[in-house]
């Protein structure tokens, strides 16, 4: 109020910066956008990576792109978690949603922190088969952004698979 | 296809309590208004201080209004500013002695270029359209010549 004394003090901290992308991040962000997921199989011990790291950390050698393989767009849940977000200040998310861990047909790794859709979030079960719901062609985001599966794909639904035992994804639980 | 970096920005919105003595001085901004508090040796702190510096003591709830002129004790000249600055143009962060005071304020000078300024030149503080209780209630500082007003 204009008569009251001035007892407090908004002050934004803010941080702006740019991410420039690499090479390997630019070719999976491309292929993001044509609709297909991409990783580097090593030569050596056959482990596919995606996104691709460029090298084995196993093997130590270096992969590029005449080891790419394209990757299932449908996979299995290995874990998740359910996020009731508090509406703090900035908050953009209003319902509860379910993050997944997905180990995708064809990698030898899990991809984490996927948005699950198209299901009610205490539906979600580890095992559980899902499919990528890819946003439109001309929504999928460019940038070093495009590097991240979330600009060219809107969430995971469940494809209606039956569940896969736990014995085949066990060691990919993180 | 050019390759376009992708931008993030991080943001923590924070609200902070001033206390008596700030709180005064922002006060004071919002009804523009700049106020420095007396030490009990009858030195004139602005901006504010709880404590007395030469003693450590506190200071006693004596405030004085000065300015909003005063002088330009030291400064460094902004070529390029950066999206965070008070300006948009070259300028001078100034070391700013108010008439009335014994210490001097950092703030920035919009000097227009580095050729007009000088230790010692007479400034005047620019009050921002609308006030709320932040030091950005003033604007700037500018080049005051009494003469011509
Ligand atoms: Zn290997």
């Amino acid at each position: 109020m204009a008569d009251e004394p001035v007892t407090t003090m908004e002050q934004m901290v803010s941080l702006e910066y740019k991410i420039h992308s690499t090479p390997l991040q630019r070719s999976y962000g491309r292929a993001l956008r044509e609709g297909r997921i991409t990783g580097h199989k090593c030569p050596e011990c056959s482990l596919v990576y995606s996104p691709p790291t460029g090298f084995c950390s196993l093997c130590v050698v270096p992969t590029s792109e005449q080891h790419e393989v394209e990757i299932a767009d449908r996979g299995t849940i290995t874990s998740f978690t359910i996020v009731d977000p508090i509406q703090y200040r900035g908050q953009e998310e209003r319902e509860v949603y379910a993050l997944a861990s997905i180990l995708l047909d064809g990698a030898s790794g899990s991809i984490g922190q996927q948005r699950i859709g198209d299901v009610a979030p205490d539906e979600v079960r580890m095992g559980m088969r899902v499919e990528a719901a890819w946003l439109p062609e001309e929504e999928r985001k460019g940038g070093a952004a495009q590097a991240a599966l979330g600009g060219a794909i809107r969430h995971w639904r469940p494809n209606g698979e039956p569940d896969r035992p736990l014995e085949e994804f066990a060691e990919h639980i993180i | 296809m050019a390759v376009q970096p992708s931008t993030y920005k991080l943001e923590f919105p924070y609200k902070r309590s001033l206390g008596p003595v700030v709180g005064t001085f922002l006060t004071g901004l919002r009804d523009r208004k700049i106020l420095g508090i007396c030490t009990s040796a009858g030195r004139v702190l602005v901006p504010p201080l709880e404590y007395d510096p030469e003693t450590g003591d506190a200071n006693p709830d004596d405030w004085r209004e000065v300015g909003p002129s005063g002088a330009v004790e030291g400064w460094t000249w902004v070529e390029k500013p950066g999206p965070k600055q008070p300006l948009g143009h070259a300028f001078a962060w100034a070391l700013v002695k108010l008439d009335g005071a014994d210490t001097a304020m950092l703030h920035a000078l919009d000097a227009g270029s580095i050729d007009r300024v000088q230790t010692g030149m007479r400034v005047r503080a620019r009050w921002a359209a609308e006030t709320r209780g932040h030091i950005t209630d003033i604007e700037c500082f500018e080049p005051f010549d009494p003469a011509e007003s």
